[in-house]
Parts: C-alpha cells; sequence; structure tokens
C-alpha cells in the first residue's frame, strides 16, 4: 500500500531558480494534472526579488509551458495557480520568517493545509544553515500537535565527508532524521524503482544474482551536455561528485543490495548501506590503477562543434576539473566477490543515456565449441533514462541449414509497454515527501558513507606531485582511450550504447 | 501511423539534436499496430550525389528480410558550405503471419564540408545499444581511417568489384581491423557474389568417389564480364587458398599454378566477354572436365560433369542475382567470420 500525500503548505526556498522553475512548479503542476495532488496544498516560494504573488505565478506559468512533461491546460493551471504564492524575503532576514510563519498559518486556514509544512531547500548549500537556524526561531521546524514539518534537502550532500558531517549535524539540530528528505532525482525514476520490483519479483533473476553467475555490472551516465551555465559550480565539484558520490552510487545500492526483509523505508535503507560500507576503499596508490579521469575538449555535438570544457563560461582555462570518470569497484561481500563493477559518467558524450548492464558469466562452450562461433555474454541491460526499459541479450540460432548463433535483444519499453507516461522523478519524490515515505530519499549514514569511498580519490588527485593524469578526450568522443584501457586490461570493453 | 520510407522517398526532416524525441513520437503514433524490431546497426556511407534516396530504396527492400536501425549517410566532403540535415522514417512490412507490421527504423544524413569529419560522432551518437554494428562502405577508403570509429564496427561491408586499387585498398582495410583493436569481419559484396558459384563447384567435389580430382586439376577457365576481372581473381584466389596452390606466374590473361609442393603445373584462363559477372567455370582434370554455365539472366547454374570417356551428368543449381539486395541480404544471413576469404584475397595479393 502507498502512503497518502496529504493536505500541506510548500515552501520552496530559491523560488527564482532554476530547479524551481525547470522541475518544482512543473512537477506540482503535473501531479495536480494528474488528479494526485491532495486535496489542500499551497506553494510558497520565497525568495530575495520582490514580485507579487500575481507576478510569481505568471512567471511560474511560462516556465511551466515551457519545461512540463504534458502540455499545460489553462482550466488545471487556473486551479493550480490559485494556490501558488510568493513572499519576499532574504534568507537571513528574521523577520521575513516570522512573516512566512504569520503566512502559513493563514494558509492552513483559508486553504486546511492543517499544519502540514514542506520546506524544500531548492538553494545554495552555504545557505542551508541560515535557513534552518532561522525556520528554528520562527518554530518552523517544528509542528503543531497531529501536524508534521519536514525538510527536503538538494544535492551536493556535501563536498567531501568533512563537510557532510557538518551539514547532517546543522540540520539534524533542528530537524530529526525522519524529518529531513535528501532528494536524489535519480531515485525518483521508474526504472530506478523498478530495479527492486525487476530483482525481487521474478523468481529467475534473483537466484543467478551473485558471483558465480555474473562477470561483472556496468553503470554508465552518458549525457552530450556540457556544464552550460554551470560552469561555477562544477569547477569545485566535478563529475565525481556531481554524480558518482549520489546517483550512481544509489543504482549500484539497488543493484547490489540483498533483499530487505519487509519494504519500511528503514529496511531498504539499511541494506542500501551495507552496500556502500562494503565498497573496497581505494589507498592513494591504488587510484591511478582504478579511476581514470578525463576533461573534454573540443569537439562536435550533434552535428554542431562545441568548445572545450576549459573555454566554458566561468571555467578556469587551467582548470584540472574532471568532466568524466571511470572506475572499477569491487564489493566485499559474498554475493559480489570478484565481480568487476565498471563505472563510467561523461559529459560532452556522444549520446544521452543512463543505464545499468548485468553482463552474465558465458555459457560453456561444450556444445558450440567451434572456430567459427563465438558466444556473446547474456545482458541483462536496465535503461534509466532517456526511453526507460529493460533488455535481455541472448542468443539464438540464425535461420537456415548451418549452425549460426546470433545475438538477439529482448526489448521492453515503458514507453510503449504502458499506455501512461511515466511520471517525473520530482513528482514520485514531492508526493512521497507529502506522504511521508523517506524509502527513496538518501539517508545521512549513506550519504556519508557514500563520501567515505569518494574522499581518498578526490584526495589522491589533488596532490601537487605525481598526482594521476587527466586525460583529455575530444567532445563526442566515447571518452578517453584511459578508460577504454582500463577495461581492455581485465579483457572487457565497455558496453556500447 | 508512422511515416513509412518507399522507394526514395527519405522521410521526416528532423533537427539532428531532435532525432531521439523523433524517432519516439514515430513509434508512439504507430503503437498497437506495429512491431519495432532490430537485429542490427547498419550504417550506410556514401559520397556519391544521389546515394540517399537510392539507399533509402535498398534499405527498404532489405529490411523485409533483416531488421535493423539504419543510419543511412550521404557525404560530400568537397562541399564549400559547411553542414548537416537529418531524417527519419520507418520500413515497414507485413509479417509472414500476415497481422502486424514488423518495421524498422532509418535515420538518414546529408553532411556537407568539414562536418564529414563528424561521421564517427553521428554514428556513435545513434547506435541502438547492444545490437552489432555493420558498416557498408560505399567508396574506396581512404587514408587516415579514424580508429574511433573503426574499434565499434563489427562488420565492415564493402564490394571490391569497384576498387581500382586492390592491393592498397586492401592494405587499408587490415591497418584498419588492427588499429581497432578488435575483430572485425571484413565482408566483400565481390566475394559473396561468387557464394553460388562457389557452392556448385565444390559440391562437385564432395563425394568421396570425386575427391580425388582436387589432386588431378590441369586446367582452369574462368569466364568474366568486363569489370569483374576482380571477381574472377578472387575465384582462382578461392581455389587457390583452399588447394594450397601457389601462385608461379601471370602471363595475362594465363597464370600458372604449381600445386603439390611444385610437382604439377596447373594453367588458369581468364577470359573476358559479356554477361554475368562469372558466366562460365571449366575445371578439366586429367580424367574429367567439371563445367559451370551461367547464362544471362538465368537464376539458375546449369551445371556439368563429365568423363574423359564416360558417364555424363547435369544439375541445375541456384545461382543466385547480382544485385546489391540480393548480395547484402546473402551476406546478412550467412555472417561468420570468413576465414576462407582472407586465404583468397591474400592469394589474390600474391598476383598483384
Amino acid at each position: 500500500m502507498r502512503a497518502v500525500p496529504q493536505p500541506c503548505a510548500i515552501v520552496i526556498f530559491g523560488a527564482t531558480g532554476d530547479l524551481t522553475h525547470r522541475k518544482l512548479i512543473p512537477a506540482l503542476y503535473n501531479i495536480a494534472a494528474d488528479g494526485e495532488m491532495p486535496p489542500a496544498v499551497a506553494v510558497v516560494g520565497l525568495a530575495r526579488r520582490p514580485k507579487t504573488d500575481d507576478e510569481y505565478r505568471a512567471e511560474m506559468e511560462e516556465a511551466t509551458r515551457k519545461f512540463s512533461r504534458q502540455p499545460v491546460r489553462d482550466e488545471i493551471w487556473d486551479g493550480f495557480a490559485r494556490s501558488l504564492f510568493y513572499q519576499c524575503s532574504d534568507f537571513g532576514d528574521e523577520a521575513g520568517y516570522r512573516a512566512l510563519a504569520g503566512r502559513l498559518d493563514k494558509l492552513d486556514e483559508e486553504s486546511g493545509t492543517r499544519g502540514n509544512r514542506l520546506f524544500y531547500f531548492a538553494a545554495s548549500p552555504d545557505q542551508f544553515e541560515t535557513i534552518v537556524e532561522n525556520l528554528n526561531k520562527a518554530g518552523l521546524n517544528k509542528a503543531r500537535q497531529g501536524s508534521w514539518a519536514r525538510v527536503i534537502i538538494e544535492k551536493p550532500f556535501g563536498r567531501d565527508l568533512r563537510s557532510a558531517r557538518e551539514l547532517n549535524r546543522v540540520v539534524r539540530s533542528r530537524f530529526s532524521e525522519d524529518q529531513t528528505y535528501r532528494i536524489d532525482h535519480f531515485l525518483g525514476k521508474e526504472t530506478a524503482q523498478n530495479i527492486l520490483v525487476l530483482r525481487f519479483a521474478n523468481a529467475i533473476f534473483e537466484p543467478l544474482w551473485n558471483t558465480r553467475y555474473i562477470d561483472q555490472i556496468q553503470i554508465t551516465a552518458a549525457e552530450t551536455l556540457g556544464v552550460e551555465n554551470r560552469g561555477g559550480y562544477y569547477e569545485t565539484a566535478g563529475a565525481l561528485r556531481d554524480m558518482v558520490q549520489n546517483h550512481l552510487l544509489q543504482l549500484l545500492c539497488l543493484v547490489g543490495m540483498d533483499p530487505p526483509t519487509d519494504l519500511r523505508a528503514d529496511s531498504i535503507r539499511d541494506e542500501k548501506l551495507k552496500v556502500v560500507r562494503s565498497l573496497r576503499r581505494f589507498k592513494a596508490e591504488e587510484v591511478r590503477t582504478h579511476v581514470v579521469r578525463g576533461q573534454y575538449g573540443a569537439g562536435t555535438i550533434n552535428g554542431k562543434p562545441v568548445p572545450a570544457y576549459r573555454d566554458e563560461e566561468r571555467v578556469d582555462p587551467n582548470s584540472q576539473t574532471e568532466t568524466y570518470v571511470a572506475l572499477r569497484m569491487w564489493l566485499d561481500n559474498w554475493r559480489w566477490a570478484d565481480v568487476p563493477i565498471y563505472m563510467r559518467v561523461g559529459k560532452r558524450l556522444p549520446k544521452s543515456s543512463t543505464e545499468i548492464s548485468v553482463h552474465f558469466k558465458r555459457a560453456p562452450q561444450v556444445l558450440f565449441n567451434r572456430e567459427t562461433e563465438t558466444i556473446e555474454q547474456n545482458v541483462l541491460a536496465i535503461r534509466i533514462q532517456p526511453d526507460e526499459g529493460v533488455s535481455l541479450r541472448m542468443q539464438a540460432k540464425v535461420p537456415g541449414t548451418s549452425f549460426r548463433i546470433e545475438s538477439v535483444k529482448m526489448d521492453f519499453h515503458y514507453g510503449t509497454s504502458f499506455g501512461k507516461a511515466s511520471p517525473e522523478a520530482y513528482e514520485r519524490l514531492l508526493l512521497d515527501a507529502m506522504a511521508g515515505d523517506p524509502t527513496l530519499f538518501a539517508r545521512g549514514d549513506e550519504v556519508e558513507e557514500a563520501w567515505a569511498f569518494i574522499d581518498p580519490i578526490e584526495e589522491a588527485w589533488s596532490v601537487k606531485e605525481n598526482a594521476p593524469k587527466l586525460c583529455t578526450y575530444p567532445a563526442g568522443s566515447w571518452g578517453p582511450e584511459e578508460a577504454d584501457e582500463l577495461m581492455a586490461r581485465d579483457g572487457r570493453s565497455w558496453r556500447r550504447l | 501511423m508512422p511515416a513509412t520510407a518507399e522507394n526514395s522517398i527519405v522521410g521526416l526532416p528532423v533537427e539532428v539534436i531532435q532525432i531521439d524525441r523523433e524517432l519516439k513520437k514515430l513509434w508512439a503514433s504507430g503503437e498497437g499496430v506495429m512491431t519495432r524490431a532490430s537485429l542490427i546497426n547498419f550504417a550506410v556511407y556514401s559520397e556519391a550525389a544521389d546515394s540517399l534516396g537510392k539507399n533509402t530504396a535498398i534499405i527498404s527492400q532489405l529490411t523485409e528480410n533483416h531488421a535493423c536501425r539504419a543510419i543511412v549517410i550521404a557525404a560530400d566532403p568537397a562541399a564549400r558550405e559547411n553542414g548537416i540535415e537529418a531524417w527519419i522514417s520507418a520500413h515497414c512490412h507485413v509479417t509472414r503471419a500476415g497481422r502486424k507490421q514488423v518495421c524498422s527504423e532509418q535515420v538518414s544524413f546529408s553532411v556537407r564540408g568539414e562536418h564529414c569529419a563528424l561521421l564517427p560522432n553521428i554514428v556513435f551518437a545513434h547506435l541502438d545499444s547492444d545490437l552489432p554494428l555493420y558498416l557498408w562502405w560505399q567508396e574506396e577508403f581512404r587514408p587516415p581511417l579514424d580508429p574511433q570509429l573503426w574499434a565499434w564496427v563489427d562488420r565492415v561491408i564493402y564490394d571490391s568489384q569497384t576498387w581500382r586499387n586492390f592491393d592498397e585498398q586492401m592494405k587499408l582495410v587490415e591497418t584498419a581491423q588492427e588499429e581497432a583493436r578488435q575483430r572485425i569481419v571484413l565482408s566483400d559484396l565481390n566475394w559473396i557474389r561468387l557464394v553460388h558459384l562457389r557452392l556448385a563447384l565444390a559440391r562437385f567435389f564432395d563425394h568421396p568417389i570425386t575427391h580425388r580430382h582436387l589432386k588431378e586439376f590441369r586446367r582452369v577457365e574462368i569466364v568474366h564480364a568486363p569489370g569483374f576481372h576482380s571477381t574472377a581473381l578472387l575465384l582462382v584466389g578461392w581455389l587457390a587458398g583452399q588447394l594450397h596452390w601457389d601462385i608461379a606466374g601471370d602471363d595475362s590473361p594465363t597464370l600458372w599454378i604449381s600445386a603439390d609442393n611444385r610437382s604439377r603445373e596447373i594453367e588458369v584462363r581468364l577470359r573476358e566477354e559479356k554477361g554475368e559477372p562469372i558466366s562460365a567455370c571449366k575445371v578439366t582434370t586429367d580424367s574429367a572436365e567439371f563445367r559451370i554455365e551461367h547464362k544471362p539472366g538465368a537464376d539458375l547454374l546449369d551445371v556439368h560433369f563429365g568423363r574423359v570417356q564416360g558417364r555424363k551428368m547435369q544439375q541445375l543449381l541456384p545461382a543466385g542475382k547480382n544485385t546489391v539486395v540480393e548480395l547484402l541480404r546473402e551476406e546478412l544471413m550467412r555472417g561468420g567470420p570468413h576465414r576462407v576469404y582472407l586465404r583468397a584475397v591474400s592469394k589474390v595479393r600474391e598476383l598483384m
């Protein structure tokens, strides 16, 4: 049974920012359009620039028309817009929070939001402490009897283990762990959720899901985009912090975890935590062998020339920031002993695709031990985005008198198999937060363990002398040659996407 | 319903950046009526002026038997202006059961000027994942061949009949194959052109009774059409490779072969005559004659076997068709690593 989203007031800190325009408001509109919105929800955008409710509504309507997954219907938008409000305040202005508290109380009376508060931090992490403290001073972190207050935090959850712990300390000082929802939008995607269903609701996979039958796992997050207008942020993050620490390790957890004892949020998150804990940590000298970092040079994407990373806006011309990472990892537990896990993430690659592929060991060549035949591995590919779905590569005999074997693919596409479009990840996650279900949100200890894996790599890269090489690759290619060599050393190659 | 491509209609023009989205829409519009199918990525590269339409027509026929994701590229590297245009289309065919349409998708590109250097990116960006990549290269190979592209190719298809310099072209292909660090299968349509003739010839000697004749070859006469000299040479290369012959001398149009550790000499005569690519092949041994004739336009080979003073036999065997669609169909159906071809090529290069 799915928990039911409850009436509440959603307060977005960073109401005029990119995330709000592109994701949050369109997601809330789509929830309303799909009839999933609880009967009384008010959305209050809080930001520094002065504007009226009507001006804010007009701005958000324009954004929603541009970014919504479904066309905006005027009659639905009109109803949704009536529950959209704007509160002008600086994040550090205590009076602004008192005004916010008053406005929320008023909305409780007028709209029936019942004292439930969902605070969405769509602001820069360096503002979090200020926001948390001021929410506390205004008494907004504690809900009235019978109501709740929750906080949603956007990544990055720190930039290393130390800062992640500090961030957790700040948030926990005013909100308990069960009030805190760390959003990783990858977990809200249908296919990410489907990993658990695929694994644990199909009897054919789980018996094979171990070192005895699986040869390797590959996780890829490729995108054609460069850093766009996020050069300033990206310079402080890089691909490892921006993607691997959160999204890709979360996907690895879903693939690698043991069956939870039940479907309670903490049962699932406990199993995920065990996966991150069993990741073999790299020593400084091992980073060079198991990790490749790269940065894109000038090249071509979709027929258009694109500049090198170092020529992007707000990027240091001598930048050492990686836009590509490839890793070879191991999970030191019984299930995954000796199964290498290859992960790669990169910007300005030829196509955008995020997927997990599970490569099974080859069938014995007893029957087909002929010079002319090479038996390929069975590969189960779980496509996270775009074109969400699952495919299974297997071997088939080519019709005819000769005995020829070829790979064929059984393919399941969400888009065509189910008549209904998949909701955007943010829709699902917002609904879960309204319902008080933290299953698809990262827990503080998971985040810290992930940083404990990432930190030694970052440290090895940051040494002044003899640091592992930053390789370059032309935009539009599949990454640096060194990443191919990482696989070739094991007699393997990256899956062709 | 998707916009199906028929004959020379290339399809729906789309922005390069929107190809995936438009393909999704294309399939969404035909949901329930058709099944998208694909067994290979089939990339076609041509620099001929009118190639897009012609290749689309070929793909349309080919997809009746071989469902694929086709990536058809028409390049004009000499164009003064740079440019790239794209189209998408679907080739739909009713299944044998007659109920559902099975469709293959085609993405077409017209690339001009310096944008022709984008070939690897175009191919990489539009592959159907997990499926092998077959590249049909309709031009002569020019150095340097992009190792990045070649590393992804599973099978390169070409027609050596159109090459001006077989040896030079073959060296380029082999270099690319080595640089790619993976097994690329070389598929020569000129070799496929010989498949039925080779089968017919080999069949003569399959039976243990006729097997001994292989050691008694004295003369081979091959009649080829103008422009198919290389096809005839491949046939000689095949015989030489399989029977461990050595090329002893070239006294064009006669070749001299030494066999059995130079203890036996075989005369090979090539003759040009209008007709099918290889219209006749006659093998004379000490005691018998094997003859295959392919009359113009016939879909059967006329096969004769006779002892010098003894029984004569005749048989009709499939001849196949020397059209590009049929050759491709045959190649895609047969597959395999073509090791026999490589041995034949090696012998042909000795002849060059």
